[in-house]
């Protein structure tokens, strides 16, 4: 039997990248691999799926073995996969450029600058680099990576068809009832995702459009200082009545803010995939994205795309969407189309094919 | 649901030309982005700066470790165990912070000794940023005038923003604005920033290559460089082509409208000549550093000049006389300015 094992820096639950850490062990394992998880850290509900990568004892007798390192930041798992001799493949999730977090977490930017540099000695002697977009897949190969294969995320958006929480919709649609849209943005508060940028849109926004909207920042925090300033921010602008920053929420609240809003609108810098438009794609919520990094390869023509942030322009297209029927219904068709490219079956075909192609079989 | 498909390029187009007009018609005001960046601006971290100065003082800030171990918790009984585990282990805590901050403090005094003496070593040979900021105070403002229907042409049917750095007092800018075009400018010196924002031109108070570098990748449709492309050294103006490239969608057009360096010599002020750090370049050298950095197509304008006459063909060593006169021509009468525009490959 061929043994492909993960290592990864984190294995933790609800979690977009561990979700994908499992599925891939699921596919691995039910294709005739013999496939465990290790990491640095295996938060206590997953113990029973991974462990620590220092508990790893290197290839069994005659099983050919192959490590899969999940590169997203730089871990002290990077090092120990640089060290070992067994072949190599690398899923690459993206690394936040550093100086886009350095003035506000130091640390954090020290941790993605090892990221990037584990990134460069690990794409060169990676047999197979998987990438969850075109995007990451190019920056895989500018460091030298031979082989390249995209396999998107492997996640299960179903888990947004539960029950939504009946309080978070009441709130929602009590705004909507008084006149006034609902503006979403999921993820974390992160200076990469540039959530300052929607607020300044959204000022727009109230400002000439619409002085009853509301803005829902779903999502836990990256960055205690840029979640202060975006705090000061809201409320220097008199708008801290009306911007929502909830914090992380559970799956039912997550359900009614993507059912119950008007419009995801995404000012990121940098994403890598940007899982909230698969889920508004899902949920059929418009989306209004600036066109930065991997977002207009996940959002295809599944939203509408814009080429500046520019304050006045994101609030008039947030306006011109929410006026327009014809338009607002083809985008969320569009975004339900463009979702089959995420199916998490074809993903786990196009995995075990990239796979098999270079390991061989189980 | 209709069956005709909404154009989405269309939709895109319509806003920003609502966005260009409702803006024009001073509905939305000029100066909105810039008040919302400066007000965030006041919450946020100083950006980290490329003086070493600055940056050594951020890094002894950091040097003093305070160990502040964090007690609060939505569940009061974590709460009390975490303020239970504090108190018991705050003086291994301590014992550490000060390990950690003897050895940090060690290193920014060796760092302190070599800011000093490159320091020392700048003013020795000049301190270049003196300099200039000595001749930002005599440049004069550039006159636009010559070519400004060159630069307006150049960027005719350009959809995105366009930024004019430096805008100086804002003609041209004034002048890409009335053209229909999305253009705001940058602008380092305060007093002509001003006079630029008094005409209700959209202006943020930066040097351009601090702009740019804030830009994000392939945000802007156009960029009109001036002013600052006559005086700075040689390596800034090989960075300032890197951000451009870099601030430019596919498609995008750099625009460069300069004195021509014979003419410079001609023009510029004793003080403004001694005091520059750099020299206009010639257009055939925008070209290559564009050239390199995706942008193949190029084409240049040449302004003013008044070359001499060339001798009747027939006449004896006609040949060598023109050819020495079309050298005179060139160091004395040549081009007054150029404006050089270059194409972003798609």
């Amino acid at each position: 039997m061929t043994a492909v094992h993960q290592f990864v820096p984190t294995l933790a639950p609800h979690d977009a990248v561990s979700t994908h850490y499992l599925a891939v062990q699921d596919a691995l394992r039910a294709a005739g691999y013999r496939s465990e998880i290790y990491a640095h850290e295996v938060k206590p509900a997953l113990r029973r799926r991974g462990r620590h990568y220092r508990a790893y004892k290197g290839p069994r007798a005659g099983e050919p073995t192959w490590l899969c390192y999940h590169s997203s930041v730089g871990s002290p798992v990077g090092d120990f996969v640089l060290a070992r001799d067994e072949p190599l493949l690398l899923d690459y999730h993206n690394i936040t450029p550093a100086e886009l977090f350095l003035r506000w977490e130091p640390a954090v930017a020290g941790q993605l600058s090892l990221g990037r540099r584990q990134l460069a000695r690990l794409a060169p002697r990676a047999r197979l680099g998987l990438a969850d977009s075109r995007f990451n897949a190019t920056e895989l190969s500018a460091l030298g990576c031979e082989r390249t294969a995209v396999v998107p995320i492997m996640l299960d958006v179903s888990t947004l068809d539960r029950d939504a929480d009946a309080g978070t919709a009441r709130r929602l649609d009590a705004v909507r009832e008084r006149g006034g849209a609902n503006w979403l943005f999921v993820g974390r508060i992160a200076p990469n995702k540039a959530q300052h940028d929607v607020v300044k849109a959204f000022h727009a926004y109230r400002r000439f459009f619409d002085p009853r909207a509301e803005l829902h920042l779903v999502g836990g925090s990256s960055s205690h200082r840029y979640l202060a300033a975006l705090h000061d921010f809201v409320g220097a602008l008199g708008l801290a009545g009306c911007v929502h920053l909830t914090g992380p929420v559970p799956d039912a609240q997550l359900c009614a803010y993507y059912r119950h809003s008007d419009v995801l609108v995404v000012c990121s810098d940098h994403e890598g995939f940007c899982l909230p438009l698969i889920e508004a794609m899902h949920a059929g919520l418009p989306v209004v994205a600036y066109a930065a990094a991997a977002v207009p390869e996940t959002l295809g023509d599944g939203g509408l795309l814009l080429d500046t942030k520019e304050p006045c322009t994101v609030a008039a297209a947030v306006a011109r969407v929410l006026r327009d029927d014809r338009l607002r219904e083809q985008l969320v068709a569009a975004g339900r189309r463009r979702l089959g490219a995420f199916d998490v079956g074809r993903s786990r075909e196009r995995l075990l094919e990239a796979v098999g192609a270079t390991v061989g079989p189980p | 649901m209709s069956d005709e498909t909404v154009d989405i390029a269309r939709v895109r187009a319509e806003i920003a030309a609502e966005v260009r007009a409702r803006r024009a018609a001073g509905e939305y005001p000029a100066s909105l982005e810039r008040e919302l960046d400066e007000l965030f601006a006041r919450f946020a971290p100083k950006e980290v700066s490329e003086s070493l100065g600055d940056a050594l003082e951020r890094s002894e800030e950091a040097a003093a470790i305070a160990p502040e171990i964090p007690v609060a918790s939505n569940n009061p009984l974590f709460g009390l165990v975490k303020r239970v585990l504090a108190r018991l282990l705050g003086w291994y805590h301590v014992f550490v912070a000060q390990q950690v901050t003897a050895a940090t403090v060690a290193v920014n005094h060796v760092l302190r000794r070599l800011v000093d003496k490159v320091t020392r070593l700048e003013r020795a040979t000049g301190d270049a940023a003196r300099a200039r900021e000595s001749l930002a105070r005599v440049v004069p403002t550039r006159d636009d005038a010559s070519w400004e229907d060159a630069v307006t042409a150049a960027l005719r049917g350009v959809t995105g923003r366009v930024l004019v750095g430096e805008c100086g007092d804002g003609r041209l800018l004034a002048a890409l604005s009335a053209a229909g075009l999305d253009a705001y400018g940058v602008e380092p010196r305060p007093e002509l920033a001003e006079t630029a924002l008094a005409q209700g031109l959209e202006v943020r108070l930066d040097d351009v290559p601090g702009h740019l570098g804030t830009v994000a990748p392939g945000d802007l449709a156009g960029i009109v460089l001036r002013g600052c492309v006559e005086r700075m050294p040689a390596g800034e103006l090989v960075a300032l082509a890197d951000l451009a490239a870099a601030a430019l969608a596919p498609g995008g057009r750099v625009v460069v409208a300069s004195t021509a360096p014979p003419a410079w010599g001609r023009e510029r002020t004793e003080v403004e000549a001694d005091l520059a750090a750099g020299r206009p370049l010639h257009a055939a050298t925008w070209q290559h550093l564009l050239a390199e950095r995706g942008f193949p197509n190029c084409a240049v304008t040449t302004i003013g000049g008044r070359p001499l006459e060339p001798v009747a063909a027939g006449a004896p060593d006609a040949d060598v006389l023109n050819a020495n006169l079309a050298r005179i021509s060139d160091v004395l009468f040549g081009p007054d300015a150029y404006v050089l525009v270059a194409t972003r490959d798609r």
